[in-house]
């Protein structure tokens, strides 16, 4: 019991990572229609130049966190006006197909500078951990849960309550109509790319944290992909619930299944996850009912 | 106050939908289109809008002047903020959001936020029913109830100008008599010009102030409501109507010449 609670746990507190990731694919999609794939990239880079900032040039904690997210807003930013926006208009696996070639452009980069080594952070978040009945919980791990669910609620009161919020679950809906409504629908795809590259990069700090800057860290963002689309690409919460059970899956069966099977099972399992989901259920946990009257 | 002169509108760089179109709507005043389906109607109003340019269509010629200043290269946010508001055809609404959550969009062009809830409170003046599907989602409306909330959303950006397409589409007789009362209680109470594409002329010329007619891309006729009305062409062709019941003579009538005069 004390095994499953371990399992479950730490489960619990990397999905909770995974769901940040996969929420950041959310965001760009319900307002672009595109299925992001650059987005592991901006992950890597948030992860990368935070290392920079801290390490490198020994900015204090908060600082590298304001450098980190403003360069990858600006990242963002500069993905979506020069390789998203000549393509509005064209077929979306157009746009689907740029986000590859953008993730493969920087992965040439990241790998570059890199040049095979690993990166870790020196500690920024509180360390060690503690003992609840038996389990054993990292403090990091907690934090950098804490983190995400923070920015979860903050996400879920912008589209809510904020004007900006409303006119993008607008603009997600029908861009014609936003438009005609009054909404500069290309601002509002400019701004999701600057709020989820920004949201992706702490995310991406956060499971550096966790893992180390490395050659895989890009690929995080299939694992984000693998979230957005067992939620349903255009659902938030569908995003969170979608992320946790992910990263329970994925520690339920890497912890009891990687001794008998000689480990890695941990990626297998999300990839089997996948295509379950395209099987069984297409348009994810959350997907988009349309509404239709008979 | 708007002014459409000798508009030519090409959709994909060939097809010519507009071939020189002219009106305009005076300040404050009702003004109806009428004609048949695939006239242009929808598209002169898109050309005044902006949206043509999502459509790949384009004004090739001629110009659309707003109190005096062209609007014709702007785009559709722009037009809206100058207080041109497009009431699309099908009163589609954000599905997925609530009546209230509609409306608040249909501000989306103002900069002032101080008085939204008081324009909430009056939009709701108008359509009294809206008030109570506040929450509802918009997904799951009637038809008549839908098309108060798409004119409700379009009120919200206070508009100088509605351009109405096809409000009465698919609504039970009663329902647009409603709904026309409150468009023509609307332009009295806001003073807001509307331009009116309908097919149900009957209704449409009941309201408006002038109405002028298409036919293939062209403006076939003008006149004052009143005298449309009373127009013998108008009365066989929109409005269904011949004299007293009387037996026709079909070779009398040859309306085909009579088409024939129009598009000359």
């Amino acid at each position: 019991m004390v095994d499953f609670m371990q399992f479950a746990i730490n489960g619990i507190l990397v999905g909770g990572l995974y769901a940040l990731v996969g929420v950041s694919i959310v965001l760009v999609f319900k307002a672009t229609q595109v299925v992001s794939l650059a987005h592991g990239q901006l992950l890597a880079f948030g992860a990368l130049f935070f290392w920079i900032f801290l390490d490198q040039l020994n900015f204090p904690v908060w600082v590298a966190l304001l450098g980190t997210i403003s360069l990858a807003a600006l990242m963002g930013f500069i993905t979506e006006r020069f390789t998203i926006r000549p393509l509005i208009g064209e077929s979306l696996f157009t746009a689907f197909l740029m986000t590859f070639s953008v993730f493969m452009f920087l992965d040439g980069f990241f790998q570059l500078y890199l040049s095979g080594q690993s990166r870790a952070y020196s500690p920024f978040l509180p360390e060690g951990t503690f003992n609840l009945s038996g389990v054993i919980i990292s403090k990091g791990l907690l934090s950098s849960f804490t983190i995400a669910m923070l920015i979860f609620a903050a996400l879920f009161a912008f589209f809510k309550f904020t004007r900006t919020g409303l006119q993008m679950r607008a603009t997600s809906e029908n861009h014609i109509l936003a438009q005609s409504a009054g909404i500069g629908v290309k601002k509002v795809f400019t701004l999701i790319w600057i709020i989820s590259s920004a949201v992706v990069a702490i995310g991406g700090i956060a499971c550096a944290n966790v893992m180390d800057i490395h050659y895989p860290l890009p690929y995080i963002g299939i694992k984000g992909l693998i979230v957005a689309m067992f939620g349903g690409l255009e659902s938030i919460g569908g995003a969170l619930l979608a992320g946790i059970l992910l990263g329970l899956i994925e520690n339920l069966s890497s912890g009891y299944l990687d001794g008998p099977l000689g480990g890695g099972v941990k990626d297998a399992a999300a990839y089997v996850i996948l295509l379950l989901i395209l099987i069984v259920k297409p348009y994810g946990l959350f997907g988009l009912k349309k509404i239709e009257r008979i | 106050m708007l002014n459409i002169e000798n508009v030519e509108v090409i959709y994909s760089d060939v097809i010519l939908v507009l071939k020189g179109v002219s009106l305009n709507v005076p300040a404050g005043k009702i003004i109806s289109l009428l004609g048949a389906n695939g006239a242009g109607k929808t598209t002169t109003l898109k050309a005044i809008s902006g949206l043509l340019h999502t459509e790949l269509g384009q004004v090739t010629d001629g110009s659309i002047t707003f109190d005096g200043k062209p609007i014709h290269k702007l785009g559709p946010e722009e037009i809206v903020r100058k207080g041109i508001v497009q009431v699309l055809e099908g009163r589609p609404t954000f599905e997925q959001l609530t009546t209230e959550e509609n409306l608040l969009v249909g501000a989306s062009s103002l900069k002032d936020k101080s008085n939204i809830k008081s324009d909430l409170d009056r939009i709701y003046g108008y359509f009294p029913r809206l008030k109570e599907l506040r929450k509802r989602i918009s997904g799951y409306l009637s038809g008549g109830e839908k098309q108060m909330q798409v004119i409700g959303r379009a009120l919200m950006a206070h508009p100088q100008l509605m351009l109405l397409d096809e409000p009465s589409l698919g609504l039970s007789p009663l329902m647009v008599d409603q709904i026309f009362e409150i468009i023509e209680t609307i332009n009295v109470n806001e003073k807001t010009s509307m331009l009116l594409v309908e097919q149900n002329a009957m209704v449409a010329l009941s309201i408006s102030h002038h109405g002028f007619v298409m036919e293939n891309g062209r403006i076939v006729m003008e006149d004052t409501s009143v005298s449309l009305m009373q127009n013998e062409d108008i009365k066989e062709f929109y409005l269904g109507l011949s004299s007293g019941g009387a037996r026709k003579n079909y070779r009398d009538v040859k309306h085909y010449r009579r088409r024939k005069r129009w598009l000359a």
